[in-house]
């Protein structure tokens, strides 16, 4: 059975997880690990895919250099398995009665066809949680449907909004799809563990990717529900038009207007530096005229304007009277975040070798007692097939290498 | 498990949590809907005298109706002034007997109150608190003031999202406030499973940068290990670290339409060129291999468009589909909530009544319980609403005191 610690220092300590996720899930698998679930990566013998794709740590492409692989893989234990190979199916199987949770992305009933579906690992486990992650659920005319980050960000209705009016739809950078997938199963299954400690019950969990799309937009589907209308890309402005990120001296900075003080501070400015045309007389004192036919006469002022400071200047001037303005940093200056240090969420760790320190990101939340913690890198390929087969499973280390031989793990 | 203390058993996960919610905007009030969906008693505090804003008690626009309905169906909520000593005890009163505190005021309002953690763990030891802030509460830039739009410009989002040759664009909309909303609801319930077990309660100190900042990817990991070598730009509908070509959004027939097409194996570029029809320009001997179609991926999109401009978006999907491509529509508000038979069939979206009785259109939660599949009962409350439950029921206020404090303006 499961172990089950009270008291142990992570909220998670002592449940375990089979994480058999692809792309979409493993974030998932991350959150889990990192707030202290056992989580047992499941490879197919070789290595996950994940294992190479780039980017890579400099000195080669080999299958324990994917930066890719050590950062959605934290915390997490590694066993390799043929889960489509009969024997490595009986073993999975046998492996799940100990484990409290099952993390998976497979089309919709490929691991029912294993004999590995909920229905099948449930017995002689009732307390089993499973969760499945697919593009688009389980039931409906899509399920079978294909889809990667980019297509269920398109059907899950943000691509469409996002981007400016001149191009084409855009994808957010990074794969928030399948990240937002994650987040959403991460709930999922904390609300399903919750329910377990009262009622001893598991349950299936099924979450469809365009939905958790769907419900991450802020705008899409209460513009349309509420007004009728479809919201339209807006490019370098947010919605309302009073958030907007424009090019200044030294790069791009986010200027917000949503209140009349911060309308009247940034007039205040242009006109100091005597740029303000007309935006000083009293017809435009309305922060709303920003979303009416003059909004193009405005924001050209806006920009040529925002062209003579640098995001230093403006985002200094902004903070101090507080508004909400800031700087859009480049990729390249994201370690030089102060606040991210000062915090200790960027995390400085062996990866490794000894003396190769790198720089993890840290806790999404600080919880006061049960707290994110890094405790191992992400796991080599099958590292601990022997402990989990052996030690925990009894395997005798001959079958095991049998298995290994036949290509099974 | 230690037996300290059992939750309950019924189609709800949260049945018998109490959340006192102080939250607003969109971040705050989208963590505790998600614990409302569960059948957790989410008692939203607002006041006439605090800023009316998207969400806040008057929700002028009727696209600020949607998002006060979508972030607070399943709710209640009472009308306390938080300037009036009365108003701040009777809060206090109602933290006492509650198992969740959410808020995400700037740093110092919780403590002037006196209702930052520490005064409340001395009335209710057990307390789950939750602080959603830009920052974070402790570091040199705890008192800096942020948007949703603000973090994703700090935090990189914003310089990352667009095509390379063009300005950056970010994200359309307050993805950081979806991101925290998220990853609230998350530390509430670790926070809730870790007093299950052992019987503590915690303080969260959540900020909505650091949450968004964990969805870099490999960004500050590839920073650490290559430096300048590291080469982290807009990519546009493209994969940073993939040579993934065809993958894009394709134009289609009609007015702004698109289909998103992702085309990463061999296999997948068969099946397109199979479902196109083998149109001669796909036989090029710049295509023929995963790098030539990522080297000339501009003179291949072109070529895509001449085949999906003539289909409509759900056509080519369709085709597409039928051969094994992953391929989507770029779908629009109105294609969610009229075009998609998907959605339709699964439910995603759900009819609530709100305080009149008028239906209302929300988002249900993106996955399905099969024992506790919870659901928002009904819309947003009115603002006020429930002062008699909350008041009378709750903590058990007599007559002369709900006079007294009615007319000392406490519940304006």
């Amino acid at each position: 059975m499961e172990q089950q610690t009270s008291g142990g220092q992570q909220p998670l300590t002592g449940i375990r997880v089979l994480d058999l996720s692809g792309p979409m899930g493993v974030y998932c698998g991350k959150l889990m690990a990192d707030m202290g679930a056992d989580v047992i990566k499941v490879e197919p013998p070789g290595g996950d895919p994940m294992r190479i794709m780039g980017p890579f740590i400099p000195d080669g492409a080999n299958s324990e250099r994917s930066l890719n692989w050590l950062h959605f893989n934290t915390n997490k234990r590694s066993i390799t398995l043929d889960i489509a190979d009969p024997q490595g199916a009986e073993l999975l199987s046998k492996i799940s009665r100990q484990a409290g949770v099952v993390l998976e992305t497979f089309p919709p009933g490929y691991l029912d066809n294993l004999g590995l579906g909920y229905s099948h690992l449930l017995q002689g486990n009732p307390g089993l949680i499973y969760a499945s992650l697919t593009p688009f659920g389980q039931t409906g005319p899509y399920k079978d449907f294909k889809a990667t980050d980019l297509t269920g960000f398109a059907m899950g209705g943000y691509m469409y909004v996002t981007g400016r009016p001149d191009t084409p739809p855009t994808r957010l950078w990074g794969s928030q799809a399948y990240h937002t997938t994650s987040n959403r199963a991460f709930i999922a299954i904390l609300l399903a563990l919750y329910h377990r400690m009262a009622t001893g019950e598991g349950q299936y969990i099924d979450v469809s990717m365009q939905e958790a799309v769907a419900a991450t937009t802020e705008h899409v589907n209460t513009a349309y529900n509420y007004t009728g209308e479809p919201a339209v890309r807006c490019g370098f402005r947010h919605g309302g038009q009073f958030v907007a990120t424009w090019r200044c001296k030294d790069g791009f900075v986010s200027i917000t207007t949503n209140t009349q003080q911060s309308w009247d501070d940034l007039r205040d400015w242009m006109a100091r530096d005597g740029m303000a045309g007309d935006l000083s007389s009293e017809k435009f004192n309305d922060r709303f005229i920003l979303r009416g036919e003059l909004s193009e006469h405005i924001e050209g002022l806006i920009q040529a304007w925002a062209l003579t400071h640098t995001r230093q200047e403006i985002t200094e001037w902004g903070q101090s009277r507080h508004h909400p303005w800031g700087p859009a940093v480049r990729a390249d200056e994201i370690l030089e975040n102060e606040q991210l240090w000062e915090r200790g969420y960027f995390i400085e760790s062996e990866v490794l070798h000894p003396g190769e320190k790198m720089v993890y990101p840290g806790a999404p939340y600080k919880l006061s007692r049960s707290p994110w913690q890094l405790r191992h890198p992400a796991p080599q390929v099958g590292q601990h097939n022997r402990e989990i087969y052996c030690g925990d499973l009894g395997l005798p280390v001959d079958e095991l290498d049998a298995l290994a031989s036949q290509g099974v793990i | 498990m230690s037996a300290v203390e059992k939750p309950s058993n019924s189609g709800f996960a949260l049945q018998g949590i109490r959340v006192l919610d102080f939250t607003w905007i969109h971040a705050g009030p989208s963590a505790t809907r998600i614990l409302a969906d569960q059948g957790a008693e989410v008692i939203k505090v607002e006041s006439n005298n605090a800023l009316a804003v998207v969400g806040g008690p008057s929700s002028a626009t009727a696209r600020g109706l949607g998002q006060r309905h979508n972030w607070n169906a399943g709710k209640r909520s009472i009308s306390l002034d938080m300037k009036t000593s009365q108003g701040v005890a009777i809060a206090k009163r109602l933290a006492a007997v509650s198992d969740v505190v959410a808020e995400n005021f700037s740093g110092r309002v919780m403590t002037s109150w006196g209702m930052d953690y520490e005064s409340l763990r001395r009335v209710k030891p057990d307390l789950v608190m939750l602080s959603m802030s830009g920052f974070g509460r402790t570091g040199p830039w705890k008192d800096r003031v942020s948007y949703g739009q603000t973090l994703q410009a700090w935090s990189g989002f914003t310089e990352l999202t667009g095509f390379p040759n063009t300005d950056p664009c970010g994200p359309a909309s307050a993805y950081s406030d979806a991101v925290g909303g998220m990853a609230g609801a998350q530390a509430v319930l670790l926070a809730l499973i870790h007093r299950a077990r052992t019987g503590q309660g915690q303080w969260i100190d959540l900020s909505q940068f650091e949450a968004l900042s964990s969805l870099l990817d490999t960004l500050v990991l590839d920073l650490s290990a290559n430096g300048a070598d590291s080469h982290n730009q807009r990519t546009g509908n493209r994969p940073p670290h993939d040579s993934g070509a065809t993958h894009g959004a394709y134009r289609c027939r009609g007015d702004d339409r698109w289909v998103a097409i992702s085309v990463h194996t061999e296999n997948e570029w068969e099946s397109l060129i199979g479902a196109m029809g083998h149109p001669p320009w796909t036989q090029d001997e710049r295509f023929a291999t995963a790098s030539g179609r990522s080297h000339h991926s501009e003179e291949l999109d072109a070529l895509m468009e001449t085949w999906t401009m003539q289909h409509s978006a759900e056509a080519v999907m369709r085709l597409l589909q039928d051969a094994g491509v992953p391929a989507g529509v770029v779908q629009t508000g109105a294609d969610l909530a009229e075009n998609d038979p998907h959605l339709q069939e699964r439910g995603f979206f759900r009819q609530v009544l709100d305080g009149q009785g008028v239906s209302r259109t929300i988002e249900g939660a993106p996955y399905i319980l099969s024992r506790t599949p919870g659901g928002p009962s009904r819309g947003a409350p009115e603002f006020g609403a429930d002062q008699t439950y909350v008041l009378r029921e709750i903590l058990g206020m007599s007559d002369e005191e709900l006079a007294d404090c009615a007319i000392a303006g406490v519940f304006e």
